[in-house]
């Protein structure tokens, strides 16, 4: 069987093990979830009085070819995200390599299947991405039936290049300076563009209408594409023309020839370059320090240790600090609140760092959640078998991840802090409103990342990684939103209340201690039941299949 | 249901799981001595590894009954109790690619609830034994197999065992480092710990085990002493016996 065929095969596969069927469920809905919103955002654009003025205005025929260009921009978005985290992993550590370097195959052979591996993936992701909202615009623009024939091949041109050149590049690179500080550049790239391809995707959620008609702008009064989109973007527009552009059709075949070229040499660099990356493994010493005794403390410090210890985990927390930033300086979700002056500046700005922290603890805490048990999957063995008592072992946890969810609160706090020119008072009450949040946050996160239907074992006992972490990760943004409901429409109802009674400024005040109190309540029944079912949760999933 | 002899250190009777419609184990009857090294024997998907996992509370057994240094497998208030005397060596070792050997151990200390002192002397004694003192501090993500199955072992070890289980144990292992650990097993079993090694050596299983089990198809074909297996069977070599017993020849 050729590697080709072994992979078709795992694949085909899938549907046979209880895993694989939820795994195909699971990122099918995400996949269909995305196709649907590019659908929603193509018929926005389509059915816009604004939009078709503004064609009117920089001429049809120039402003679909922008409109399609952009509607191709997902593709090489979605190869750039594949081609530097995913396929960078699997061109250095991938669990076949041993076996493709022992085959007697070319040696490259293995490096080609790579390229397929992460070919397949960006064009799944692309046609989800992009095939909706440019077959929108092809139907509203009437176009004939070879248009729709050619989208494949549109796609095509505008992943295919730019992952080839992305593996080859990184080869390269790894070829000639393979050392420890090039696998840190390397993996903070990988880190940074899984990290931008969620943020571009969270843009587009959060961007709406008005976003959308910035970015029709934009795409009809473009004077020219990005070189990754433009030969797709010209083959598709001239199909909607009375004369067919051969050239174009050239064009596009012209940029995968090339990069199979490239790819072609690129790919007899793999087997020195690999070695060269294992030289380059570090093995540093580590300074021997005493550990606790203690179950929970002992599980506190081996989550902080393996944080502190994983030069990936260490740069994913600064690039979420960038992060941050970019959405305090961008004032996503906020600039109404900070706008509405009928409220006093002081409310105004608690509202918009409440809003920021909620958004930004929301995006991390689903990672968050596979520290209590979905990470723990090889090692879930130890765990079965340890004597200890299931309550410790979700404290010991817990305390980590409240440790780690001060990141944001601190973040927010800082940036927002000193954009919006909070007083010390602000800042107190935000962050005694945030801790309130944060163990509000632990209490769903304790029950959701322990809940049996999310995080089940399979027959043999074993917690099965993956599959569920759509649904998982849904069910703990509803439960951290219902979590925090309550204390979120306290203070809509008492903002309202407060603007339409013209409340004093002292009479905030006399009453800041008593809202205040009445939160903590609130979050520490949360965190209470949370951590109760959280436990008989542990129990279930610990206990002999 | 099958009467468990009460002075072993491990009994089952009638033991039985069942995937499906397969069975991986049926009717196994076990009766281990405290302090005794037994060896357990089989083809790749006899049932050891099923068994070992019934016996340390990871799977829970379709028919029969089970007993661990006294402690019946289903009593569940016994539960934490039976756990904290019996070791698991799996084949995998579940290490954390992202802390050190030494971290790992104290970690694994601490959920056995061994005291710091203990776990110190004992780990430091261990680590030397195994040869992974200039390890120790390193990072568990650079060590090859043998040593992630060294370091869990010294993990394992450092919570003082009544009953360990040990499945394939001296995979990966080089010979060095294979003849220290049998000098270990061999110690550990003189200080009373009752062993339950399952292997693919028949020759570490031969040299070191009290008596030997040979599973085929989930059941338990034949156990004794390693002489007493070769005079059965009347052939000289272990292997021949191993051969033999699984109707291989």
């Amino acid at each position: 069987m050729s590697l080709l065929a072994a992979d078709l095969r795992a694949l085909a596969n899938l549907p046979r093990a209880p895993l694989g069927r939820r795994l195909l469920l699971h990122v099918g809905i995400g996949l269909g979830l995305l196709a649907l919103l590019s659908w929603w955002i193509a018929q926005n654009v389509v059915t816009s009085p604004e939009v078709a003025a503004m064609l009117r205005r920089h001429g049809g025929d120039r402003s679909i070819l922008g409109l399609l260009g952009m509607g191709l921009l997902p593709c090489p978005v979605a190869a750039t995200w594949l081609g530097l985290s995913l396929a960078q992993r699997q061109l250095f550590e991938t669990p076949e390599l041993p076996l493709w370097q022992s085959a007697p195959m070319p040696q490259w052979r293995g490096t080609i299947q790579i390229l397929l591996r992460a070919t397949f993936l960006a064009v799944v992701w692309s046609l989800a991405l992009s095939g909706p909202f440019v077959l929108t615009l092809l139907q509203h623009e009437r176009a004939p039936w070879h248009a729709y024939a050619l989208l494949p091949l549109a796609v095509a041109t505008a992943t295919v290049p730019l992952i080839a050149i992305l593996l080859v590049v990184q080869i390269a690179l790894v070829r000639l300076f393979a050392s420890r500080a090039l696998r840190l550049v390397l993996t903070t790239l990988g880190a940074a563009a899984s990290v931008g391809f969620s943020t571009w995707l969270l843009m587009i959620l959060f961007s709406g209408s008005e976003g959308g008609s910035r970015f029709v702008a934009r795409a009809a009064s473009a004077d020219s594409l990005p070189w990754t989109v433009d030969a797709g973007a010209h083959l598709l527009a001239s199909t909607l023309t009375d004369q067919f552009n051969f050239a174009a059709l050239q064009s596009c075949f012209a940029w995968l020839l090339l990069a199979t070229a490239v790819f072609w040499f690129g790919a007899r660099l793999h087997p020195k370059a690999i070695e060269a990356h294992r030289l380059a493994e570090p093995t540093l010493r580590r300074r021997r320090r005493d550990w606790p005794v203690g179950i929970a403390a002992t599980i506190r410090k081996k989550e902080l240790a393996q944080v502190l210890q994983q030069p990936g985990a260490l740069i994913g927390f600064l690039i979420f600090a960038f992060l941050v930033f970019a959405l305090v300086n961008r004032q996503v979700l906020v600039g109404g609140i900070l706008a509405d002056h009928r409220l006093p500046l002081e409310v105004r700005q608690l509202s918009a760092m409440l809003a920021q922290w909620f958004l930004a603890t929301m995006l991390v805490l689903y990672p968050h959640m596979g520290r209590l048990v979905q990470w723990e999957a090889p090692q879930w063995p130890l765990w079965v078998t340890a004597p200890a008592s299931h309550a410790a072992i979700l404290r010991g946890k817990l305390e980590a991840v409240g440790l780690l969810l001060l990141w944001p609160l601190l973040l927010v706090a800082t940036v927002s802090g000193h954009a919006l020119g909070a007083s010390p008072r602000t800042l107190s009450l935000f962050l005694i409103v945030t801790a309130g949040g944060t163990i509000v946050a632990l209490g769903v996160l304790a029950f959701v990342g322990t809940l049996p239907l999310l995080v089940r074992p399979d027959d043999s006992g074993t917690i099965a990684q993956g599959g569920r972490g759509f649904f998982a990760s849904l069910v703990l943004i509803l439960g951290f939103q219902l979590g925090v409901a309550p204390a979120g429409f306290a203070w809509i109802w008492l903002s309202i209340w407060a603007r339409e009674n013209h409340v004093s400024t002292e009479l905030a005040h006399d009453w800041t201690g008593a809202v205040l109190a009445a939160g903590a309540g609130w979050a520490v029944l949360v965190f209470a039941v949370g951590f109760g079912l959280a436990v008989r949760n542990y129990g279930k999933l610990a206990a002999p299949r | 249901m099958t009467d468990l002899d009460d002075s072993a250190a491990i009994a089952t009777a009638g033991l039985g799981r069942r995937f499906g419609t397969k069975w991986a184990v049926q009717d196994l009857a076990l009766a281990i001595r405290p302090g005794e090294l037994y060896g357990f024997l089989g083809q790749n998907g006899a049932g050891k590894t099923t068994t070992i996992r019934m016996l340390a509370g990871l799977l829970r057994p379709t028919t029969g009954t089970l007993r661990v240094a006294g402690i019946a497998g289903d009593t569940r208030g016994s539960e934490r109790q039976r756990k904290q005397v019996v070791g698991l060596v799996p084949d995998t070792p579940p290490l954390y690619d992202y802390l050190t050997g030494r971290q790992y151990v104290a970690l694994v200390a601490s959920l056995w609830h061994v005291a710091r002192q203990d776990r110190d002397a004992r780990s430091e004694r261990l680590f030397e034994l195994l040869g992974l003192t200039d390890a120790a501090d390193e990072l568990c993500k650079g060590y090859s197999h043998g040593m992630r199955k060294k370091v869990h072992i010294a993990a394992v070890l450092a919570t003082a065992p009544q009953v360990l289980l040990l499945d394939e144990p001296t995979t990966g292992l080089d010979p060095l480092s294979t003849r220290r650990f049998k000098d270990l097993l061999l110690e550990e079993g003189q200080k009373g710990t009752t062993i339950l090694l399952s292997t693919h050596v028949l020759d570490v299983a031969a040299e070191v085990c009290d008596r030997i089990g040979i599973l085929a198809a989930g059941t338990l074909r034949c156990e004794g002493t390693p002489a007493e297996l070769q005079e059965r069977f009347g052939v000289d070599s272990f292997e021949d016996v191993f051969l033999r017993a699984t109707d291989e020849e």
